[in-house]
């Protein structure tokens, strides 16, 4: 099992399923919110859901549009169950916070190249930890 | 006789709090004061804030598009709530453009959805202006004053151009702070975020707005970061409100920044020094002509379909106006071309008396009042009927706010744009 820390974090522990991402995201540019699928043209993820898994996004783009945008897709039933950031605004943490998704920022490893979509990872927010079992390299 | 006793949830975080901020948190002010400001303490907390500053207006966002039944629900609530803002407050560009164009069609039930937001706006003493330049209109913040306001193109143009003090507040964030009067004092509210880090050696002839964009995206792309200030130097001449407009939209959506400086010309930046606090720049970027020239180059073309002229994000001033209807007059929209304007209420009532929207829409321009194009209810839907592939702008944030809606975008300056609108060649 490794184990990453984080600088901030916010919200209860979670385990689910990882979506990584190798750009960034913002719920308006990149997302099709009506059925929780990243629908830009291009973006690393295009196609994939968003749905019940961990995001892992290495910046946050633009954007307001998320500061409603979690609490809509919480209330559709497609929403994320967390929100983990390199780097990230004000609006994911005020939009995470009213959607109560946990949400962390700033890792201590290059989380990007040690986590595959798909793999399992337990967020404690309290701890400032994600933890989960490295695949063979 | 109900003989529980409420258990009151006095959770500060890491702010400490006034006697009236106490009050709030024990719900002296009410349910919807009390919420607010449990929001806003969960979000400063996040931040370390230690503290929160009082402000003098707020700016919100919400619209039915973005908002979803969740969002009008919570509306809902702080209106049975009791929610009435403390601090003049304006609201922003919404989804709904009520206008009769037989090509933009939307739902007629939203629509009922939108008008009861706005209806609640007016309840809760917000002023329902719809811009998303209140900085050219609505209020003018000055120097050092705080502020809370949630649009991004909003917030970087506050703190760059007119010295004011806010971070991006989203959503439930500028209610929250429109209702207590306040707002943890984080990022940019604080001396040391508004410091200098990127060095920009501006050596391109900036001559339209869509140059303002293709500048933003060439500094905000490659430094996504929220608390990245890149600082102008070397213009050589004072900008407009327009084009300053267009490069804190474009750096804010590509770049996620809030904050830049312009030595020369923006109140924090008399020097370049100033504009650093006195440190060294992280990083220098040299930007030419040509670079602005590559921008453009690197947009290709969609073969098949229709395409659209949209000229919008932010919406325009009443010199956009009066320049657009300038460049129209006498012309006319192309068969099978579409072209679209957006502006506010305010904008488009003087534009409408001094006869830029007459002359815009004899051209056959569609103007929509109170929204922004790429934040319009059933857009994707929109261009599947239209059957429109390229949306050709001028405006930077436009072409890349809008792509998951699926269309291909391209930046051309406005000469261009009027032309491919007139003409129906693409170029």
């Amino acid at each position: 099992m490794t184990t990453i820390h984080v600088k901030r974090a916010w919200g209860k522990p979670v385990r689910a399923q990882a979506l990584v991402m190798r750009e960034g995201f913002s719920p308006r540019y990149d997302l099709d919110r009506w059925n929780g699928v990243i629908s830009r043209i291009g973006h690393s993820a295009e196609g994939e859901s968003i749905r019940d898994r961990v995001l892992i996004i290495p910046t946050s783009k633009g954007g307001v549009a998320g500061g409603w945008a979690f609490f809509d897709l919480l209330n559709k039933g497609i929403a994320p169950k967390a929100l983990v950031f390199g780097k990230l605004n004000p609006v994911m943490v005020q939009g995470a916070v009213l959607a109560g998704l946990p949400i962390m920022e700033g890792w201590d490893q290059d989380l990007l190249a040690l986590v595959r979509t798909g793999d399992e990872v337990h967020l404690d927010p309290s701890a400032r930890t994600l933890r989960f079992t490295p695949n063979p390299p | 006789m109900n003989d529980t006793i409420e258990v009151v949830d006095l959770h500060t975080g890491t702010l400490q709090l006034t006697p009236e901020e106490h009050a709030m948190l024990q719900g002296d002010k009410g349910p919807a004061v009390q919420e607010a400001i449990r929001f806003q303490i969960e979000v400063g907390s996040f931040f370390g804030a230690r503290r929160f500053v009082p402000i003098t207006h707020a700016h919100v966002m919400g619209d039915i598009e973005v908002m979803g039944d969740g969002g009008l629900q919570h509306l809902r609530s702080m209106g049975d709530q009791h929610a009435r803002c403390v601090v003049p407050t304006s609201s922003n560009a919404q989804c709904m453009h009520f206008h009769d164009d037989a090509r933009l069609r939307q739902d007629v039930d939203e629509g009922a959805k939108e008008r009861e937001i706005l209806a609640r706006y007016k309840t809760m003493r917000i002023a329902p202006t719809d811009s998303c330049i209140p900085y050219q209109q609505v209020y003018q913040p000055k120097l050092g004053e705080h502020v809370a306001w949630g649009d991004t193109g909003t917030v970087i143009y506050a703190n760059s151009v007119l010295g004011a003090r806010t971070n991006f507040e989203a959503g439930k964030a500028s209610f929250a702070a429109a209702l207590t009067g306040r707002t943890p004092a984080y990022g940019f509210h604080l001396d040391e975020a508004r410091a200098g880090s990127l060095l920009v050696d501006l050596r391109a002839p900036m001559r339209d707005p869509a140059d303002w964009g293709a500048l933003g995206k060439l500094v905000g792309h490659p430094n996504q970061d929220y608390f990245a200030v890149p600082v102008f130097d070397g213009l050589g001449r004072m900008p407009s409100s327009d084009e300053l407009k267009h490069l804190g939209a474009s750096l804010a959506s590509y770049g996620s920044m809030a904050m830049f400086h312009m030595v020369g010309v923006t109140p924090e930046a008399k020097t370049r020094e100033a504009a650093f606090q006195g440190r060294a720049p992280r990083e220098t970027m040299v930007i030419t002509g040509a670079d602005i020239q590559a921008v453009y180059d690197s947009y290709r073309y969609v073969e098949g379909g229709a395409n659209i002229v949209v000229f919008s994000g932010p919406q325009l001033s009443l010199f956009e106006m009066q320049d657009l209807a300038e460049r129209f007059e006498g012309r006319r929209v192309a068969p099978g071309m579409a072209a679209v304007v957006t502006t506010n209420h305010m904008v488009h009532s003087d534009a409408k008396r001094l006869g830029y929207v007459d002359t815009l829409e004899k051209a056959g321009v569609t103007i929509l009042q109170g929204v922004c194009f790429y934040i319009l209810q059933r857009l994707s839907q929109i261009r599947e009927e239209n059957g429109w592939t390229n949306l050709i702008s001028n405006s930077g944030k436009l072409v890349n706010t809008i792509t998951a809606h699926r269309f291909n975008t391209v930046l051309r300056r406005t000469d261009d744009c009027v032309d491919i609108a007139c003409t129906g060649t693409l170029a």
